[in-house]
């Protein structure tokens, strides 16, 4: 069942210059993917290909110059862009549970631990302190958190990474959400720390069959912990499909080259060029975005590439995805 | 010296023959933090080969870093040695040190943090010359030129500033700075963590290139499993400031012998849905190394620990395959693996 879906999302950025010129970058185009219940999706890319701002465009939290030009992210019947502000701060940290990048800088080093996760609850329904004290420590307990109760106590500097980490997945669980947007949940944790808190996240969603949205460039947490995985680049979704489609039949030349750039991939010697710099937001080429970073590159390419469907969901922003579907790396 | 890009060291003599550039002896860095004593880097012994590609690979706080900046003498070590091509860095003046660290160099992880904001990357790539030879301005000029060209970064960027240069970009500035003085040794700290994997896997292409032609050894200090796996010739893995296990990337890798690298192993997920993972996820948290654990330091999170584990520190033997040494008792009596 569906629980989020983003149907052609496009978020300007718009800026005006000294000569009074408004100047526009599309920082997303037509983006289209859906969330299912009980389902982890990757959203993959590299740096400045739009993941992050997706999220941030879908939870409302987009700041000037950028802003949402076109396009619906439906949650539960309704459409979360077009919501009243008011609305949105009831269904965020609510219905929807938010983990973001840096643990360091998203809690309130001022508030201790404890009082932080209660006033996470009490921000959204009126909840009698000892009940939300109560569900504070379980919901410590959950994520793995050793002597919850004395961990209440604790302020925000006093625990590692990987703790602090896991004490804000533990804010965004403790409303019980039905979606967690989880951007860069492990970025910066140690291989060991990371492993425990994804098979925390997985259990988690698997046992109320929540949707999640995980947003990394990691591939080998998409290979491991996703069902289903979108490609995202320079703000527009080139590749999805299940896990295993897109890792064992990528279809897409960046698909392609981004599992080549991998070092469990990575042939040295080889001399082959897979990176490039992200083409220019103000000034986007024509047709195909990759095309100036393409091994693959033909005239074709200046007409914008059809979205083709290989099967099961498997879909591909090329004009020759059918060519390559299947090729070796 | 041979000019840059002009010899190829690959059918030079095996590694292992090869004479050691950096040695490493009972190296001991403790840290006065509020009063206690913290142990960063406990009795740890290594040697780099020249041309060697050393991976050093570890959790945060395991004291890679601090091992990082001890070799090069950065930071002083509390007691034992580190003897760079038969002399020993304590030994020598500051004059003398100054004048080896030519022949010695660094990447740090973070590039934008590493250069001038405000000084052209090619006055900066040209900065140890300028330090440690008697070139002219137009000889360093050209040499500067021949560097960006090793790194395949654009000469036109050579006059800019490092905000207008990209991340991949700048660590290859950085990397020209470092071999302009074509050191004999370059420390790489976590020099990709940066980096999107496609410009890492550019830089990684280019590190394996310099040490193929130019014969340079390097230590490579990175959390980063893959990458260490792909350029290391040697892996070091450490645990709280202690050598665990040491040896051939193939065999460290392949076949782990001590058990923290198992579970260190196991919990590196490879970009591949079908590759089967057998993860050992370890319980409880590392011990604080300012109370360092009596015996082996791994031994309260050590699923196949014996009560004697925590009696005395485990030595660094050797294992019996190849070259390959590990800190454990139980791998005499074969309990060392864990159930994956």
């Amino acid at each position: 069942m569906t629980l989020l879906a983003i149907d052609n999302l496009e978020t300007d950025f718009v800026s005006r210059t000294l000569d009074d010129e408004i100047r526009v970058a599309h920082a997303l185009n037509k983006v289209s993917f859906e969330v299912n219940r009980g389902e982890i999706v990757g959203l993959v890319g590299e740096t400045g290909a739009g993941k992050s701002l997706t999220a941030q465009s879908v939870l409302g939290l987009l700041r000037a110059p950028a802003r949402v030009v076109g396009g619906e992210a439906v949650f539960d019947g309704r459409d979360l862009l077009t919501l009243p502000p008011a609305e949105m701060n009831e269904l965020r940290g609510y219905e929807i549970g938010l983990v973001v990048q840096n643990p360091r800088t998203s809690l309130d080093p001022l508030c201790r631990i404890g009082d932080q996760l209660v006033r996470m609850q009490r921000a959204h329904r009126p909840v009698n302190g000892r009940v939300a004290r109560k569900k504070a420590v379980d919901m410590l307990a959950a994520v793995g958190i050793p002597e919850p109760e004395r961990r209440m106590r604790a302020w925000p500097h006093e625990l590692s990474g990987g703790m602090a980490q896991r004490v804000l997945m533990a804010m965004a669980l403790i409303n019980e959400p039905r979606l967690l947007i989880a951007d860069e949940p492990t970025t910066g944790l140690d291989v060991t720390v990371q492993a425990a808190i994804l098979d925390l996240l997985r259990q988690i969603v698997l046992e109320r069959s929540m949707g999640a949205l995980i947003i990394t460039h990691d591939l080998g947490v998409v290979a491991h912990y996703c069902e289903r995985v979108a490609v995202m680049f320079a703000g527009s979704i080139v590749e999805e499909g299940t896990v295993d489609a897109v890792f064992e039949t990528p279809s897409h030349p960046y698909t392609r080259a981004l599992l080549s750039a991998t070092p469990e991939r990575l042939k040295l010697g080889s001399g082959r060029q897979l990176g490039g710099p992200p083409p220019d937001l103000y000034n986007l080429p024509i047709g195909c975005h990759y095309r100036d970073r393409c091994e693959r590159v033909r005239d074709i390419c200046t007409t914008p590439p059809p979205a083709t469907d290989l099967g099961e969901g498997h879909r591909v922003q090329c004009h020759f995805a059918k060519d390559l579907e299947g090729q070796p790396l | 010296m041979n000019a840059i890009g002009d010899t190829d060291q690959t059918t030079a003599t095996p590694l292992a023959e090869r004479r050691p550039i950096l040695t490493a002896r009972d190296l001991v860095k403790e840290f006065d933090v509020g009063g206690a004593t913290l142990h960063a880097v406990n009795d740890v012994n290594f040697t780099i080969r020249q041309g060697e590609i050393v991976g050093m690979v570890g959790e945060s706080g395991s004291g890679k870093s601090t091992i990082g900046r001890l070799v090069l003498s950065l930071l002083k070590q509390t007691s034992g040695d580190v003897t760079f091509d038969g002399e020993n860095l304590a030994s020598l003046s500051d004059k003398a040190l100054r004048a080896l660290r030519a022949r010695m160099q660094i990447v740090f992880q973070d590039p934008w943090s590493a250069l001038n904001p405000r000084m052209s990357v090619g006055r900066q790539i040209g900065e140890p010359l300028l330090l440690h030879t008697n070139l002219s301005r137009s000889e360093r000029r050209q040499r500067v030129e021949r560097l960006a060209e090793r790194v395949r970064l654009p000469a036109k960027f050579l006059s800019r500033t490092p905000a207008e240069l990209s991340g991949g970009q700048l660590q290859r500035v950085c990397i020209a700075r470092a071999i302009a003085t074509e050191p004999e040794l370059v420390v790489l700290d976590e020099p990709t963590s940066s980096l999107d994997l496609s410009v890492r896997a550019g830089i990684l292409e280019l590190l394996a290139e310099l040490r193929r032609e130019l014969g340079v050894a390097m230590l490579f200090i990175s959390h980063d499993l893959g990458t260490v796996k792909l350029i290391s010739d040697r892996i070091i893995v450490l645990y709280l400031g202690t050598i665990v296990e040491e040896g051939p990337a193939s065999l460290v890798f392949g076949a782990p012998a001590h058990p923290y690298t198992q579970a260190l192993m196991s919990a590196h997920l490879p970009p591949n849905p079908r590759a089967p993972l057998k993860r050992h996820v370890l319980e409880g948290e590392v011990p604080s190394p300012i109370n360092l654990p009596k015996g082996c330091r791994f031994a309260s999170r050590c699923p196949v620990a014996l009560p004697e584990c925590s009696d005395s520190l485990p030595p660094l033997v050797a294992t019996g395959e190849e070259d390959r040494r590990a800190a454990c008792i139980r791998i005499a009596d074969g309990g060392n693996r864990l159930n994956l």
